[in-house]
């Protein structure tokens, strides 16, 4: 449970994970491309259906540093779902392929939403892409119930590795944060109680817990 | 004393790849280059709750 940031630092802050959430990578900045535009639109409609809430690098307006904020907010998802066209700019693209490298480093799952004119460049042929079109619900929806199965996969293989406390909890966080299901909470308290870790591995297995708590106060407001 | 669980295997979803596990030392071993499962490791099942 040790991850760097991009100033190759252990990130030792505290990560406000967001349970069935998706980082989105595309243009933000005004006007935007109609094909964008549109792609987003009905990608939002599919994610809400889900109850699957939305995160990009403007969500959070917090001031500090704006790689620093990516980074941070990558580490707080399961997935990411980029969108490109070949009316954004090179430098709008190049951020965002950045952003799929963040997102694959950390564990994270992927996939390009494209328009039918853009090629994907070649160092990405092995990252999934799925072209918009007519059948965009049905191709989205199938990434997702693939997304929504291997949560199931994650509670498993968190389950087969109990004699591994540290890489089964951290299978259960994935899980979680597919799903929001909480019972990982309770899986993970079994694992770690009376378990003597190192002050870094409390404070990871700590900063996960305390999701739980976050998010019910989180709901009451 | 605790029961022996030995090897394992399950399904990755997304990429279709076998992944064995030893349980005992919570330790993954590999994944599956080629398609379908190892001989001779059980396919592990979810727990019933």
């Amino acid at each position: 449970m040790i991850y760097y940031n991009h100033d190759r630092e252990v990130i030792t802050d505290f990560i406000s994970y967001e349970p069935r959430s998706c980082f989105i990578m595309t243009q933000l900045g005004l006007p935007l491309p109609n094909i964008v535009e549109k792609i987003r639109a009905d990608l939002s409609t599919e994610l809400s259906k889900r109850k699957i809430v939305e995160l990009d690098a403007n969500s959070y307006i917090k001031g500090k540093d704006f790689l620093n904020k990516i980074w941070k907010q990558v580490l707080a998802v399961p997935m990411g779902i980029a969108i490109v066209s070949k009316e954004m700019k090179v430098t709008t693209i190049s951020n965002i392929f950045y952003e799929i490298g963040v997102l694959n480093a950390l564990g994270k799952e992927t996939i390009v939403i494209k328009s039918s004119d853009y090629d994907i460049p070649s160092d990405f042929i092995r990252t999934e892409y799925i072209e918009y079109d007519d059948d965009f619900s049905d191709k989205i929806n199938k990434f997702l119930d693939q997304i929504f199965e291997l949560a199931d996969h994650y509670e498993l293989m968190g389950e087969s590795l109990e004699a591994n406390p540290l890489l089964a909890i951290d299978y259960f966080k994935r899980a979680y944060l597919i799903n929001g299901n909480s019972e990982y909470f309770m899986k993970t308290k079994v694992i770690s109680d009376g378990k003597d870790f190192d002050m870094q591995t409390k404070h990871c297995i700590n900063n996960f817990l305390s999701t739980e708590k976050r998010l019910k106060m989180r709901s009451k407001k | 004393m605790s029961q022996k669980k030995g090897m394992g295997q399950t399904k990755n979803p997304r990429t279709g790849k076998y992944v064995k596990i030893d349980r005992d030392k919570g330790k993954i071993v590999s994944t599956k280059k080629s398609e379908g499962p190892y001989k001779n490791v059980p396919v592990i099942r979810k727990k019933k709750d």
